[in-house]
């Protein structure tokens, strides 16, 4: 066990897991965190806090996972390299540790232009790549960046993104291979709307051997309206949604419906991959409807190990 | 041409090169595009005192070099100086001896263009001079050997009047070593001579029958026609002779009664000495040409001339290139005729030389040093036909203008004038990416009479341009040599002349070294106004000009500022626009509110300019551009509307209202519509009011 | 060449408020070539600012000059007895160029007409493009010559990220992604391999992140 924590052993007893997603609060208050955790704490093996998300301000995720653990809920940290330097990420890092948090997403970030603090310098100190080679570091040879040693032991499982659908396609496994190389445990990907695209990716991640490296979480979204269907195919770069999704939420008599069952498809599609090992739902802004859909997929209950 | 030198021979436009005067064609065109025609004719007549003859009946060398002609035709710049010289504007443009008299005094024999030029300038020089002709009329060749549907007889007499308004006199019928002589001049006080006796005979052909009844020769022929003498011409015509004086006789053969005119000359078509355009306008009126055959004999029927036997010449020239031609005496043609008139050449009348001590040279002409042009006799010179062999008007004119310098130096004591010995350049060739790129315009040229017209009498066959036409023509020169030159030490080698060039002139080294190659330059004004450093200078219209011709048209205006009513408005009017003299004239009396500022192409004006005509006072401006048809740049039409929106833009950040400004194309004819000026008025005076308020 | 962009004329006519003798001083090299403050620029300037004085009825002077470069105090030096007849200098150049202004006439008010941009190239005749972060430790061999400092929007030396897509950067769909860029062009080297390897972290202390920067050559001090 890398880092024993509640995510590893399941990822690692071969069993396919489920992660979800909460968003902290624009405010202070903690029940926003305690709710959603309240919520999905039995539906979920682990639950991811988002780190600034689309660089808005918000509640940061080291603190909105020490809720969700007092809770009993596991976390995952998500760390953007956009808002933190080394210095920072470390210290970060050592706390998370102390305060009980073993799962930990590296990200880039969405660029500061798209939040709302557009004028913000982005720190881009480190990137993401070296930011999961950073983690392993700690972890492993109980060192700083600087060399020097930690005192105490970093358990970590480090995890990272991956997008099977940005460009250029071809390359976006050897991108992978480089994170897997760098240390990555486990990865989320970005939301799957095209099952063969996806299916064509994970052929050329099992080409590699890296399924046999790292465990892969296939992200889905579900969606609630023709409107953010839409507003994900227009403005969210990195996303990529087909017409025939936008339009069914267009034709369909009740849209929720129709995004849950859209969602359960596709989980019920990515569920036979061959090395995908669990999913990450990504409920944007719609967290209730995760219990349902966990249920539908058939995923209940989660193991307790 | 890299390394030439600006106004030296390395950069003489080459019109200029070509021209036997070294005539400034540049400036006086560039005059005329500017509407200036009064100017234009003053320029002209700074160095051609006989500007009406030589604008109908010069061989313009200068048209044949033109750089026009390497992109679609050459300028009309015999039809150019036509225009300005006959202009009703000539009455004003008078040359005044700038010099008092000098006391010194010069007699010239012969007043053909040679002897004209020569008295011409030493008036101007301020000495007294006297012209000797021994013919009863003035003129020389030009009244006697030109016909007069060339050249009309008011026409030459207004220009040798001209002439005699300077003070010069003319004595006709005066016949030197006759009437005059070296002796009786000196000793009337005459301190210095120039002989310009021209040619004045024929040359013979010297084969049997030649002088029977029926043959005549052809400068006799033409001068007693041109005298009114009665001359009798058959029906049935031949001329011998290939050069411009066969082609004169020819047509003035048909003016006189002939029906069927016939030139017969050794030469090919293609070695005729004769224009292309005369044989051209000889051929509408009928005429008929045989080349390659010479006479063998003169026949006869009765006593009289009957017809020629002709001999096939089978060349013409040997392998140096000299005249000797062979025969093949088998191959005969006769051909029956009731004249022939014999216009092989011609030669001078030179009875004077021996007894007034006069050198002739083996040729048969007179003797004198080529640059100087003084004979043995020190204050004897001479000039024109009789020095340099048959030649053309312009040339005479030429010699006669050196004669008068070196006259006036020697009068004075100094040493004669070197002349200039530096090698004329090789006519530089212009890039067919230039030559591509170059918009084409077609000429506008003399128009010619119908021919069924033309052969009834001796009417002018050509007539002059309208103010219209000449303007156009005028605004074809391509500005040789006027172009772009960079300042090295400012520029920056940003490249920007590089890019923005429409014919890409300009080259740049490894080292960032621009080179503006000034033959092929045309002057549009386009890289100075956007190079950013200011490093480039333009010859034609320069930055400064413009800058000066703002500043002008508004302080006009300040004084007496109650003068003119209204707001005061700078308008930029694009010179390639449809419109005349007149109608600037109308422009300025009717509103002498609107100030123009005449630009060669609205491409020249940045937006510094159009905003210091604000700054200067003006309320508002307004941008003229020509017809997009006429443009020769119309690449740069967008660019220049950028620049206006632009200067709207700073109007607005300074407080001015953008409306002040406007930007609008010329109408097709006329400078500007009259709704247009009044809308711009009432629509600028609103804003004007409302600010002083 | 850096590149300058003029201050809005708004901006310029509020600065140089108040300061009546005024010399406009542009520069002939990088902003001259920016078509910001080279002598044409200046001229306009200063007719722009003359008319906006004259409405306002302001008094005094608008002056004009340019030197060669404004970063070169023998140059600045040039043009000491025209600043010192001036009550302000606003100076075209980039912001070195103020700054030595600045420095050489520490007692006269000197202000900038220009925002200076970025290192970059001309793409063409009016389009300028950034290129060089001035990082101090290129490594331009490792990405087959196109910057991801510089040309990547978050600086990602392992790229590209998830916001990728048709060759695009995700923040604005003008700007190549150099990522997309670094693989295409080592592809066509023949050098994607050196894509499998991991860049390491940069060391920003040769950047001006380490601090303000000087070089300083022992070999050519006089």
């Amino acid at each position: 066990m890398k880092s024993g924590s509640n995510l590893e052993k399941i990822l690692a007893s071969g069993q396919f897991a489920v992660t979800a997603e909460c968003g902290p609060p624009k405010g202070t208050s903690a029940k926003v965190i305690q709710r959603k955790g309240e919520l999905l704490k039995f539906h979920c093996d682990a639950l991811n806090v988002t780190d600034n998300q689309t660089a808005i301000v918000r509640m940061s995720s080291l603190s909105g996972c020490v809720l969700l653990k007092q809770m009993g809920v596991e976390p995952v940290m998500q760390i953007v390299v956009r808002d933190r330097n080394r210095l920072a990420i470390q210290s970060d890092i050592l706390g998370a540790v102390a305060l009980g948090i073993r799962n930990v997403l590296c990200l880039s970030g969405d660029h500061q232009k798209f939040g709302n603090h557009p004028g913000a310098k982005g720190v881009y100190d480190i990137d993401s790549m070296q930011l999961i080679q950073t983690l392993k570091l700690m972890r492993d040879e109980k060192k700083f960046l600087s060399g020097e040693d930690i005192s105490g032991d970093v358990p970590l499982f480090i995890g990272a993104a991956a997008n099977p659908f940005a460009d250029p396609f071809e390359f976006r496994v050897v991108r992978l291979a480089k994170k897997v190389k760098a240390g990555a445990d486990f990865i989320q990907t970005q939301a799957i709307f095209d099952v063969p695209k996806f299916a064509r990716w994970m052929e050329m991640v099992r080409d590699r051997g890296l399924d046999k490296k790292v465990h892969i979480l296939a992200g889905v979204i579900p969606v609630k309206s023709v409107g953010m269907a839409r507003y994900m195919r227009n403005n969210v770069s990195g996303l990529s949604v087909p017409n025939e999704l936008v339009d069914r939420m267009a034709d369909a008599k009740d849209a929720r419906e129709e995004g849950v069952n859209t969602c359960l498809e596709i989980i019920e599609q990515i569920k036979e991959i061959d090395g995908v090992h669990g999913v990450h739902i990504m409920a944007v802004a719609w967290e209730d409807i995760v219990p349902a859909i966990v249920e539908k997929a058939g995923l209940m209950p989660r193991p307790v190990i | 041409m890299t390394g030439s030198k600006p106004n030296t021979k390395d950069e003489y436009p080459p019109c200029k090169l070509a021209c036997p005067i070294s005539t400034d064609v540049r400036e006086y065109v560039q005059l005329i595009a500017e509407r200036r025609f009064e100017d234009a004719l003053h320029a002209i007549r700074k160095q051609n005192p006989l500007p009406r003859v030589c604008g109908r009946i010069c061989i313009h060398p200068c048209e044949t070099a033109c750089k026009r002609g390497d992109i679609d035709e050459p300028i009309a710049i015999t039809a150019l100086k036509r225009f300005a010289a006959d202009g009703p504007w000539k009455e004003t443009v008078k040359q005044t001896p700038e010099k008092a008299l000098s006391g010194y005094k010069v007699a010239v024999i012969g007043s053909g263009p040679a002897g004209l030029a020569a008295a011409h300038d030493i008036a101007l020089l301020g000495h007294s001079v006297t012209i000797f002709e021994k013919l009863p009329v003035g003129g020389g060749m030009m009244a006697v050997g030109i016909p007069a549907y060339r050249l009309p007889r008011d026409v030459l007499a207004s220009e040798i009047k001209a002439i005699e308004d300077l003070g010069v006199e003319l004595k006709t019928s005066a016949a030197f070593g006759e009437d005059v002589t070296l002796d009786g001049l000196r000793a009337e006080g005459y301190q210095a001579f120039f002989l310009a006796t021209g040619l004045h005979l024929s040359r013979g052909l010297n084969v049997e029958g030649e002088d029977l009844p029926g043959t005549l020769k052809g400068v006799e022929f033409l001068r007693d026609v041109a005298l009114g003498k009665p001359i009798a011409v058959g029906k049935r015509v031949i001329v011998i002779g290939g050069g411009n004086v066969a082609v004169d006789v020819a047509r003035t053969a048909l003016r006189v009664g002939a029906e069927d005119v016939l030139i017969v000359c050794l030469e090919k078509r293609e070695e005729m000495p004769a224009s292309d355009f005369e044989i051209e306008e000889a051929r509408e009126e009928g005429i008929t040409i045989l080349n390659c055959f010479g006479p063998k004999r003169f026949l006869g029927k009765n006593g009289k001339f009957s017809g020629i036997e002709f001999k096939f010449c089978t060349c013409l020239f040997d392998e140096k290139g000299a005249f000797c031609p062979r025969y093949d005496k088998t191959q005969l043609k006769v051909i029956e005729s009731d004249t022939a008139i014999i216009a092989i050449g011609q030669a001078a009348g030179l009875s004077f030389a021996n007894k007034e001590g006069i050198s002739v040279t083996a040729r048969g002409g007179l003797e004198a040093d080529p640059v100087t042009l003084q004979t043995p006799v020190e204050n004897v010179f001479a000039g024109g036909d009789v020095f340099h062999g048959p030649r053309t008007v312009t040339d005479a004119i030429a010699t006669g203008k050196r004669a008068a310098a070196a006259i006036d130096c020697y009068l004075k004591g100094k040493p004669l004038p070197v002349g200039d010995s530096t090698e004329t350049p090789e006519r530089a060739k212009l890039a067919p990416a230039v030559i591509e790129k170059t918009r084409k315009f077609s000429r506008c040229s003399f128009s010619l009479a119908p021919t069924d017209q033309r052969i009834k009498g001796f009417g002018e066959v050509t007539s002059a341009l309208s103010e219209e036409l000449a303007t156009k023509e005028a605004l074809r020169c391509l500005h040789c040599y006027l172009g772009a030159r960079i300042d090295r030490e400012k520029c920056v080698s940003c490249l920007t002349c590089v890019r923005v060039c429409p014919l890409g002139v300009p080259t740049t080294s490894k080292m960032g070294e621009i080179a503006i190659d000034p033959f092929a330059c045309q002057a549009c004004g386009m890289c100075a106004l956007e190079c950013p450093v200011q490093a480039i200078n333009i010859s034609l219209h320069t930055r400064g000009k413009i800058a000066q011709d703002i500043e002008d048209a508004v302080a006009k205006s300040q004084h007496p500022k109650s003068q003119y009513p209204g707001p005061l408005i700078v308008g930029f009017f694009d010179l390639h626009g449809n419109f005349s003299y007149s109608d600037v004239q109308d422009l300025g009396r009717d509103y002498p509110n609107i100030l123009p500022v005449m630009v060669f192409g609205l491409r020249r004006i940045d937006t510094s300019d159009i905003l210091k005509a604000f700054q200067y006072g003006a309320d508002g401006a307004f941008l003229a551009g020509c017809p997009s048809d006429v443009d020769p740049f119309p690449e740069a039409r967008e660019k220049t509307k950028q620049r206006a929106t632009h200067a709207k833009a700073v109007l607005q950040a300074v407080g001015l209202d953008e409306e002040r400004l406007e930007i609008f194309d010329m109408p097709n004819h006329g400078l500007v519509k009259k709704e247009k000026i009044v809308e711009l008025i009432q629509r600028i005076g609103t804003m004007a009011q409302a600010r002083s308020e | 060449m850096i590149t300058t962009e003029q201050k809005k004329f708004e901006e310029i006519e509020q600065m140089t408020k108040g300061y009546n003798r005024l010399l406009v001083l542009g520069c002939e090299t990088c902003s001259a070539m920016s078509f910001a403050g080279g002598q044409r620029q200046v001229s306009e300037l200063a007719v722009a600012l003359r008319i906006a004085r004259k409405t306002a009825a302001q008094e005094g002077e608008v002056l004009e000059d340019a030197i060669a470069r404004q970063c070169e105090p023998e140059f600045v030096d040039l043009v000491m007895d025209i600043v010192a007849d001036c009550d302000a200098v606003l100076s075209l150049a980039c912001g070195a160029g103020v700054q030595m202004l600045a420095e050489r006439f520490p007692d006269k008010i000197i202000l900038p007409g220009c925002n200076t941009m970025f290192l970059g190239v001309t793409e063409e005749f009016g389009v300028w493009s950034e290129r060089c972060a001035g990082c101090g430790s290129c490594t331009l061999d490792k990405t087959g010559g196109l910057c991801p400092i510089a040309r990547c929007s978050k600086r990602l030396f392992n790229g590209p990220c998830g916001g990728s897509q048709n060759g695009k950067c995700e923040i604005n769909p003008d700007i190549a992604c150099v990522w997309q860029l670094i693989y295409d062009r080592l592809k066509g080297l023949n050098q994607l391999e050196k894509l499998q390897e991991i860049l390491p972290i940069k060391d920003w202390s040769n950047s001006f992140h380490g601090g303000t920067r000087k070089i300083v050559r022992e070999d050519l001090k006089l």
